[in-house]
């Protein structure tokens, strides 16, 4: 392979694969060239290293605020869990209604007061999600707000 | 007892339910590098400090408000850098400085006159006008991988754009640096 064709900046970067480096390190220990390129590479890239980081002049930090974080049962709300909820009531009640009519009618009713039960949940569901989504955002640009605030002066 | 690290996946979960001490904490372990990050690439700037200041307060607020749609939380890191990119080159195309060109500043500055009178101790500062003399392009990406250590493919999604752009745009700025830096380097030794 022609010199042209080794990656001397992704050699010293370590962007190059275990094989790829053993066939660039066997071709520069014979070619004084190409070790002069990865000298060069490696010197630019530690002359890089000696650029420290500096402090941040002021810390970031958010306030927290009660109303805007979610509530207890908000934080338990998982998707799931309401859907699980809804099969064990609809087992339980499959159980103990303990139906004197056809069991094709009982499995009917079951199957309709899940559904209602479900379609009621999901809109409820989808009102305090809407709800809190708009207290969220108010309630973060106004932190944010002053915040920013109290941080400039 | 058993010690166990906490890690960035249980805070942004905690602040994904609304816990902005866990977040805080969050930025805590962020805010140095992403701040570096931001210095650096609006260092051309006049104000590039207060720049980077806000541009850094953007990025975190912009963070959290996005928190519910990171959708892998192994690849924060790199979510908040794209953040941090998006809000750095929002505010560089709103509002350049003169009309400036990383190789006809390199032209226009004389390096190896400035080589002649370097002592070790002043390398860093060469560094930083080094980067000056970069593109915003090839600024960010010597950023990403020499000071941030991403690997070729993360930084080509936080850019948005293809490996091979990448590369070239550092490959570019690693050949004006060499240039720049190595007769310094040399003389420091």
């Amino acid at each position: 392979m022609s010199c042209a064709s080794y990656d001397w900046k992704g050699y010293a970067l370590g962007e190059m694969d275990r094989a790829g480096r053993r066939e660039a390190e066997a071709h520069a220990a014979l070619c004084a060239d190409c070790r002069e390129e990865l000298a060069a590479v490696r010197m630019a890239l530690n002359a890089l290293s000696t650029l420290r980081d500096e402090e941040i002049p002021r810390r970031i930090a958010f306030v927290s605020d009660k109303l805007f974080e979610p509530r207890w049962w908000q934080r338990l709300w998982n998707p799931n869990l309401a859907a699980a909820c809804v099969i064990a009531a609809a087992v339980l009640v499959h159980a103990f209604a303990r139906p004197a009519e056809s069991p094709a009618r009982v499995q009917a009713e079951i199957n309709a007061a899940v559904n209602k039960a479900v379609a009621e949940v999901e809109v409820r569901h989808a009102e305090q999600t809407e709800r809190i989504l708009l207290l969220y955002d108010e309630r973060f640009m106004n932190m944010y707000k002053t915040t920013a605030g109290l941080v400039r002066q | 007892m058993i010690f166990r690290e906490v890690e960035d996946r249980d805070l942004i979960a905690k602040a994904r339910r609304g816990d902005v001490e866990g977040y805080n904490l969050l930025v805590s372990r962020w805010e140095k590098r992403v701040f570096n990050y931001l210095l650096r690439l609006v260092s051309n700037r006049p104000n590039s400090r207060e720049d980077a200041l806000d541009l850094c307060q953007d990025t975190f607020l912009k963070a959290y408000q996005n928190l519910p749609k990171l959708e892998d939380p192994a690849r924060f890191s790199g979510w908040l850098f794209r953040i941090a990119h998006n809000e750095a080159f929002s505010l560089l195309r709103r509002n350049r400085p003169e009309a400036r060109d990383g190789q006809a500043s390199l032209e226009s500055q004389p390096a190896e006159a400035e080589a002649g009178r370097m002592f070790p101790l002043e390398l860093s500062l060469a560094v930083d006008g080094a980067l000056k003399r970069l593109s915003d392009d090839q600024r960010e990406a010597v950023l990403l991988k020499i000071y941030q250590g991403f690997k070729f493919d993360e930084m080509a999604e936080i850019l948005d754009c293809p490996v091979s752009t990448v590369k070239s745009r550092l490959y570019t700025a690693l050949d004006v640096l060499k240039s720049v830096l190595s007769p310094i380097a040399v003389r420091g030794e």
